[in-house]
């Protein structure tokens, strides 16, 4: 038998699509630390990011049929699930009305929909990346950054960030466009 | 398509702050045709995801773990409990009438095994088991006793681990048709068994107090005779 740490997340997922829950299991022991560094950043109580993360895995084990076996990318889906999740949590707990969450409704707006033509990513492959993620970010401008925050970590849409910053939508827009086209190009240079 | 109006609304929507106006027109581009920068979304779906990367790691605690088997066993709940409400759903369609005359049903029930098949024991052989499975979940279903520590591992395997359940219910509604064939025969069969295993009883009950005032009868009528030819002799 293969040595669970020599899987690939793809494999590992592979196995958790036939409800093996040793698989589970391992995914959890690989993206638990990353996925709730993300939703910690996104919730603040710690009770609460612990509860979403728990949720997260449940998320993934009712809705792995929706995983895209072709295009195998493991860590977007799981970061963005996380994402989607914490921010559902976040909208929620602030007072915004939603509707109710049911299991269509987690299909739609929890469950990420990543482009069929996205490349594979795995955690193993990201963590070498680290780097270069840090380098491109900190050639952005603070006011930059600051907008990627408010829009991934705060999930804010145009017009709650220009209500906040109290600027125009159309200048929020662009600065978004701009930040995340720099933040692209920088990461493309580095490679 | 305006190549570069979809690249602005692509970053926008893996932002996740696109408005609805935005949001339908960026819809109309990738239903528009082949012309959509699917690899540009898929790229920029990969730079947002490596965002968390530049966050200090925090680790959870370490119960998370058991706290996610819990859910994951409570899932299953969730999956038995629809499968027995359909079950619930699917009983009261069958006629009344078959059940509430248990006389005919017996007779039914004679013919019937005369007549039966072994395709028909076949199928009523599957179903049984599919009820007999069913029965195996709920006895491994006890709620944990909370003295009880819930290990990760382990309890996945015990608890969590539904064998492909939402694959058996797909699997128990693509019977449906078959089931319902024979839920009529399973009627009947479970009439015939309550009716043997109740009336037996009473039955035999029955045959034992006629036996018994049968040699009551015979006694007094022997204690009769006797005393009539006492009388006879003492006069």
């Amino acid at each position: 038998m293969a040595d669970s740490n020599s899987l690939t997340d793809a494999e590992i997922m592979l196995k958790v699509a036939g409800y093996d829950s040793k698989a589970l299991e391992q995914l959890y022991d690989r993206y638990a630390p990353i996925l709730y560094t993300l939703i910690k950043k996104i919730i603040t109580d710690k009770d609460t990011a612990e509860e979403i993360l728990s949720e997260v895995f449940v998320v993934v084990w009712r809705q792995i049929d929706q995983f895209d076996f072709k295009s195998n990318n493991v860590y977007s889906w799981l970061i963005t699930l996380a994402r989607n999740k914490a921010i559902d949590v976040l909208n929620r707990n602030g007072g915004k009305i939603m509707p109710e969450y049911n299991d269509d409704y987690e299909r739609e707006n929890i469950v990420p929909k990543l482009s069929s033509e996205i490349e594979a990513l795995e955690l193993a492959d990201v963590l070498n990346n680290r780097e270069k993620l840090e380098n491109a970010l900190g050639s952005l401008t603070d006011a930059q950054k600051y907008v990627l925050e408010l829009s991934y970590y705060g999930g804010m849409d145009q017009e709650e960030i220009a209500a906040k910053l109290n600027i125009p939508t159309v200048t929020v827009k662009s600065k978004l466009q701009v930040a995340f086209g720099n933040l692209m190009r920088k990461v493309s240079e580095a490679k | 398509m305006d190549k570069k109006k979809s690249l602005d609304l692509i970053k926008l929507e893996v932002l996740g702050c696109l408005n609805d106006k935005d949001k339908e027109s960026l819809e109309a581009m990738k239903t528009e045709g082949d012309e959509f920068p699917w690899k540009v979304l898929g790229d920029y779906q990969n730079l947002i995801a490596h965002l968390p990367l530049a966050l200090e790691l925090k680790y959870p605690a370490s119960d998370i773990k058991d706290k996610t088997a819990t859910k994951l066993y409570n899932i299953r709940d969730q999956i038995k409990a629809k499968v027995e409400a359909k079950k619930a759903l699917e009983m009261p369609a069958q006629p009344i009438e078959e059940i509430s005359e248990p006389e005919e049903s017996i007779e039914v029930s004679e013919n019937f095994e005369e007549n039966v098949t072994s395709e028909q024991i076949e199928v009523e052989e599957k179903v049984f088991a599919e009820v007999e499975e069913g029965i195996h979940l709920n006895a491994d279903e006890s709620t944990p006793s909370n003295d009880e520590p819930v290990k990760f591992v382990s309890n996945f395997k015990e608890k969590s681990e539904p064998e492909n359940l939402p694959r058996q219910i797909s699997e128990i509604e693509t019977k449906e048709p078959l089931k319902t064939v024979v839920d009529k025969d399973i009627i009947e069969k479970v009439t015939r068994d309550y009716i043997k295993s109740h009336m037996e009883r009473e039955i035999e009950s029955l045959s034992k107090s006629v036996k018994k005032n049968k040699l009551l009868s015979f006694i007094l009528f022997a204690i009769s005779i006797i005393l009539i030819v006492a009388l006879y002799f003492i006069k």
